[in-house]
């Protein structure tokens, strides 16, 4: 492709569906040894399906895949392995009750001649070796449990080094660490390089990719929709590539739009190690997005205001009175609602049925008294639920939402909530994992929920969307509030940059 | 306040310990027979047995299962010993209870590892099944054992009493099974992250397996080191002692659900119950509180236990930002 | 994600054959129910006296202080915890109960109040032994396998201690007869405890299964973090649980000491496992998030079939432990199996 090099992995037309859905169209991309790839894409572009054929996860359709000039067609993940591809996941695959070394060998330790005992003295001694590789200075006797988050994450790397990898396939490594753990896996990343080793890097925060790669491949809905070595790309005409649609047609048209009074406010909010002097206010009708990266505290701040998660200093005011001190049920009694981005463990009980669901967080509406429930009531709001969320099924009462997909299962969270007619919504990634059309219907949910008057504060990881549907964008970083941008059209790269902590704080006002 | 709660957690971490030494210095206080030598000796051939017993069951424990069968099988490979190898040398007696005990765990292994049941339930039912065989076989008497079996009980083995050497020798081995050889450090593995385990291709249902028939071999032994203690065995014989086993490791620190504990630890809480039980009865306290003392002791324990939990998980909460200095 | 069938085509593809009626059959949550109905037919031919009213009107004394027992425990297993803790409660009610009404020394012997006193003080005591249980677990964040276990051991020892202060056997006796007349008496036919233990399993059955309160209870054992977000006070809930389950202990507690007409500490020291197994076996998990009051009420009554028809054919008591050992794990295996399959349809 880019020199006169053979690539290391080639990856030829790969094609894939789920269901009568092709995720892959015909995706070809490659990786020269001792070089980086960086792998970008809205969510749902294809990158971890790809991924999960490159790991023997899944298989092909169509297309073919060579590593190190060799046919690759790997059936399981321990075909991929024994072929030296390694996998650094965000969710790390440590055990923290083992040490270092034990965690380096768990699968295959070293024993002593014929004896079952473990050979202590040479997993010590490549320990001490790959630890040095990846220049990190800890015991191989420590106890991962001991490490931090960026520790543990070049444990992992070492481990893929021990096991002689060529090609180590990277997927968002830097949501959890401090930056100047970031840096360090960095220089780690070059190093690997300089040994040879293939890597692809897979991130959503753009800054990193561009300055660990050499090579970007974008892609777009399943498709290829480009790749070029990274000096011909502008951040811009990457973010172009990922998008490549009209914002327009997917996000609906509000009938109004803000204004109206103050209706929720946070003000000094802060809690160390979490969020240091957090304010802001919404309107009633109003959409405020809020923009920042992975383990920018997002999700933790919307936590605080509903109670799940304690915070040291600040007021919260709802409707113009206090919050003092929530818990899930003050917060819900003051109006708020909170849908969370875990789905499948916070915001469902998955073997329970849709009216089960629909009805949990309002039952006190459907009792009567000595709190009995009131099961034809419990059915016909279940059916209104299910009808104004046109949700794909009307059999509510015998439905376990484990059998719903998705996005109607995001359907039946939101409902549940809308029940309460919410003078706040909070909404962490409402679209995390569910297909366009559901997207769809959820933003005109959305919109139709402010349209009555209900405020909403909207988190998500696609700043499209944040864009499409906020009136105002506050942006997050490392806990702090560090810029708020409210004019219609949004400076998408204002808000990127100020999200991911770099250049001008203060944009577009 | 980061630094005090480090402090107050290498307390914690060291409670049951800190609870002992206090137990010894009051019950030496109160009586200077306690700290004789020959008491000392005394309390570790009480505890052998269930030292044994509870060892077996930290290994199940680590992988975060349960084997409530192991008074069954204690009673069963007993009642075998009694009616049927009268005659045999002990050795003999020993292996054959360290087979039957190791061929019992592999039943209940099976069950749970093959079908899937949840091991609280397939052992509470083999539990059952195993008194009710040994009640058949015994015809619900109590059946005493001959000379080959008593003389054991004042044997010694290079000076060391041989319930004393009996319970060393399981230690050791089971020390060095779990942490010098692939299959221990694999138990921990599994029982701290089953889902981990299976990624990272562990045999997971084998190790598991393999920890109840070690459980279950702790059972025949346990049980044959208590008969040459006691020298019959009746239909009362291992009556409840899966709690006991249960508890000696909780106390030790070992983990209920799974990959935390050692069997050095669940050692130390079967010698700490005995302990308590034999200073109180040197103290000539009410033989009536010794559970309630045993049970508040290990009540204690816990919640301890549970504290340095909720404390560690404070520490460990995830930062996003450093934390200023207030 | 878009092509999931939507559920109601999965639950229509049952077979309309004779194996899918089968199939049907064990998966109904009646299973227990036609096993027991299946149980008696196949064993009527050996003991014929299986139908007689005498033995029915044995079997169902015998299921009232194992089932309102149970009923605690169901409750507790469905927020996923366990009670090891209820035959020690028991036993702890029993005698403390009985040391207030007795006639030889009781601290209000002779009183018209004793027996109501009595009555009063042991549901304080099943209600208490639940309060530290249900503290223990929630707020020092202890598991419930071990405080329950560790309770177990301080009160079943505290109650033989305590009888030591108030009799010179090992039981406290001579209960007076108002209060035993609860075992033997009846109102029109019914009798007491069946009465009393039936309004308690239908108040229970009803309180799960048709209240907010219930709701809350199977959510908290489904999903505690789930459950939370959704406004549902968890540690409240668990609470509740262990305390219905000391409340319902010390019912047994009177029954038993009833029907003894002694306060004794080894009351009910043997039930605890029927007591798990009879619920697991009527189905209810012990994962947390599934149970009914109704199966609860199956497993018991099969679990007592069981033992009165072995006692029936002269079997001894090591046939009934292999026998009830083996169906525990046979219908254990059954119900993995069953969720199996109900997971894959």
């Amino acid at each position: 492709m880019t020199g006169a090099s053979t690539p290391f992995l080639r990856v030829e037309g790969v094609r894939k569906s789920f269901f009568g859905v092709t995720v892959l169209h015909d995706v070809s991309f490659a990786v020269e040894a001792g070089k980086a790839l960086g792998l970008v894409g809205e969510n749902g572009s294809g990158k971890s399906t790809s991924m999960n054929i490159l790991g023997g996860v899944i298989q092909p359709e169509a297309g073919s895949m060579f590593l190190g000039g060799e046919a690759y067609a790997p059936a399981d993940p321990k075909q991929a392995a024994a072929a030296g591809v390694a996998f650094i996941h965000q969710e790390l695959n440590l055990f923290h009750n083992l040490t270092v070394e034990e965690n380096l060998f768990v699968d295959a330790f070293p024993r002593r001649g014929v004896l079952p005992l473990i050979d202590r003295r040479a997993i010590r001694a490549s320990t001490e070796e790959v630890l040095a590789e990846v220049d990190l200075q800890v015991k191989p006797s420590t106890l991962v449990a001991k490490l931090s988050q960026g520790e543990r994450q070049l444990v992992e790397i070492a481990k893929a080094v021990s096991r002689n990898a060529r090609l180590i396939i990277f997927d968002e490594p830097t949501t959890s660490l401090t930056r100047p753990e970031v840096e360090r896996l960095f220089a780690i990343i070059e190093r690997l390089k300089q040994r040879g080793i293939a890597i692809i890097y897979i991130s959503h925060a753009l800054e990193d990719v561009i300055s660990v790669c050499e090579t970007i491949t974008v892609l777009r809905d399943g498709h290829l929709a480009g790749t070029a070595p990274k000096d011909d790309l502008t951040l811009q005409q990457i973010i172009a590539m990922m998008v490549g649609r009209s914002i327009d047609t997917i996000y609906p048209q509000r009938l109004r739009s803000g204004g109206g009074d103050r209706i929720f406010s946070v003000s000094g909010l802060s809690q160390p190690g979490v969020a240091e002097n957090v304010s802001f206010d919404i309107r009633q009708g109003e959409i405020v997005g809020l923009s920042g990266l992975m383990g920018s505290g997002r999700s933790e701040l919307a936590r605080m205001i509903f109670g799940l998660d304690p915070f040291r200093r600040g007021v919260i005011t709802i409707n113009g009175k206090p919050l003092n001190d929530p818990t899930p049920r003050s917060a819900m009694d003051a109006g708020i609602a909170f849908l969370t981005e875990d789905r499948r463990g916070e915001g469902l009980l998955m073997d329970f049925t849709v009216s089960e669901n629909t009805v949990l967080a309002s039952l006190r509406s459907v009792a009567g008294a000595l709190g009995i429930l009131d099961k034809r009531a419990i059915s016909r709001v279940s059916l209104d639920m299910a009808s104004a969320m046109r949700l794909s099924t009307d059999r509510v009462d015998d439905t376990q939402v484990k059998h719903l997909s998705g996005g109607n299962q995001q359907k039946v969270v939101i409902g549940k909530w809308l029940r309460r007619q919410p003078v706040l919504f909070i909404l962490d990634e409402p679209t995390r994992g569910i297909d366009v059309g559901a997207k769809q219907e959820v933003y005109r949910i959305i919109n139709g929920l402010v349209e009555r008057g209900s405020a909403v504060l909207l988190i998500s990881s696609e700043i499209e969307e944040l864009m499409g549907l906020s009136d105002r964008i506050l942006a997050l970083s490392r806990g702090e509030m560090v810029g708020s941008f409210d004019s219609k059209p949004f400076d998408r790269e204002a808000i990127m940059a100020a999200a991911a902590g770099v250049g001008k704080l203060e944009a577009a006002e | 306040m980061k630094i005090g709660s480090r402090a107050l957690l290498l307390i914690l971490q060291n409670a049951p310990y800190i609870l002992f030494v206090v137990l010894l210095v009051v019950f030496g206080l109160m009586s200077d027979r306690f700290f004789a030598i020959a008491n000392f000796r005394n309390i570790i051939i009480q505890a052998a047995p269930i030292a044994i017993l509870a060892i077996g069951m930290t290994f199940v424990l680590l992988t975060a299962q349960i084997d409530l069968s192991v008074g069954g099988i204690m009673y069963l490979t007993a009642t075998v010993l009694a009616l049927y190898m009268t005659g045999a040398p002990w050795p003999v007696g020993l292996a054959a209870v360290i087979f039957m005990g190791g061929f019992i765990g592999a039943l209940n292994g099976v069950v749970v590892t093959r079908l899937g049941v949840a091991s609280f339930i397939v052992t509470l039912a083999t539990l059952f099944i195993l008194r009710g065989i040994a009640m058949y076989l015994s015809n619900t008497r109590t059946l005493m054992f001959g000379d080959e079996i008593l003389t054991l009980n004042r044997a010694t083995v290079l000076g060391i009493p041989s319930a004393i050497f009996a319970f060393l020798v399981v230690f050791a081995v089971a020390w060095v099974i779990l942490h010098q050889t692939p299959f221990g450090r694999q138990v921990y593995a599994v029982g701290g992250d089953p889902e981990a385990a299976r990624k990272a291709g562990l045999p997971v249902a084998r190790i598991v397996f393999f920890c109840f028939v070690i459980a279950g071999i702790c059972a025949g032994v346990g049980g044959f080191v208590s008969i040459t203690q006691i020298g019959a065995v009746g239909p009362k014989y291992g009556d409840q002692i899966e709690f006991s086993a249960i508890a000696a490791a909780v106390l030790g620190g070992v983990s209920l659900f799974g990959g935390r504990g050692s069997v050095a630890g669940t050692v130390f809480g079967a010698i700490l119950i005995k302990s308590v039980q034999n200073g109180l009865n040197i103290i000539n306290a009410d033989p009536y509180i010794y559970p309630l003392v045993t049970a508040a002791i290990i009540f204690l324990a816990v919640a301890i236990d549970g504290l340095r939990t909720r404390i560690i998980e404070r520490l460990e909460r995830r930062t996003i930002r450093p934390v200023s200095v207030e | 994600m878009t092509a999931v069938p939507p559920a109601h085509i999965a639950q229509s593809a049952i077979p309309r054959s004779g194996m899918g009626r089968l199939l049907k059959l064990v998966l109904s949550e009646y299973f227990i129910l036609v096993l027991c109905l299946l149980y008696v037919a196949g064993i009527y031919p050996f003991v014929p006296e299986i139908l007689t009213w005498g033995v029915w009107s044995n079997i169902l004394g015998d299921m009232m202080p194992l089932l309102v027992v149970a009923i605690g425990q169901t409750f507790v297993l469905i927020v996923a915890g366990i009670d090891l803790s209820i035959t020690a409660i028991i036993s702890m009610a029993a005698v403390v109960g009985a040391s207030v009404m007795t006639g030889t020394g009781g601290y209000l012997s002779g009183s018209a109040a004793a027996v109501p006193i009595a009555i009063l003080v042991m549901l304080l005591v099943g209600v208490g032994i639940g309060f530290i249980n249900g503290m223990s677990i929630v707020w020092l964040n202890m598991p419930s396998f071990i405080v329950t276990l560790a309770t177990r051991m301080f009160f079943a020892g505290a109650a033989i201690w305590f009888v030591t202060f108030h009799s010179t056997s090992s039981s406290i006796a001579d209960l007076p007869r108002s209060f035993s007349n609860f075992s033997t008496g009846s109102f029109s036919g019914i009798p007491y405890t069946v009465l009393v233990v039936g309004m308690i399993a239908v108040v229970a059955h009803v309180f799960l299964s048709r209240t907010r309160y219930g709701r809350w209870i199977y959510a908290v054992g489904a999903n505690p973090k789930a459950a939370r977000v959704s406004g549902i006070p968890v540690e409240r809930t668990i609470m509740m649980a262990f305390l219905i389950s000391g409340a319902c202990a010390s019912v047994a507690a009177m029954i038993y000491a009833a029907r003894m007409q002694t306060g004794s500490p080894i009351a009910g020291e043997n039930i605890l496992l029927d007591v798990i197994g009879a619920v697991v076996i009527g189905g209810t998990s012990l994962f947390g998030g599934k149970g009914k009051i109704i199966w609860t009420v199956f497993g018991v009554l099969f679990l007592v079939i069981l033992d009165t028809s072995m006692k029936l054919l002269g079997a001894s008591l090591f046939a009934i432990y292999i026998i009830k050992g083996s169906v525990i794990l046979l219908a254990a295996m059954m119900d993995t199996l069953r969720n199996r399959i109900l997971a894959e349809r």
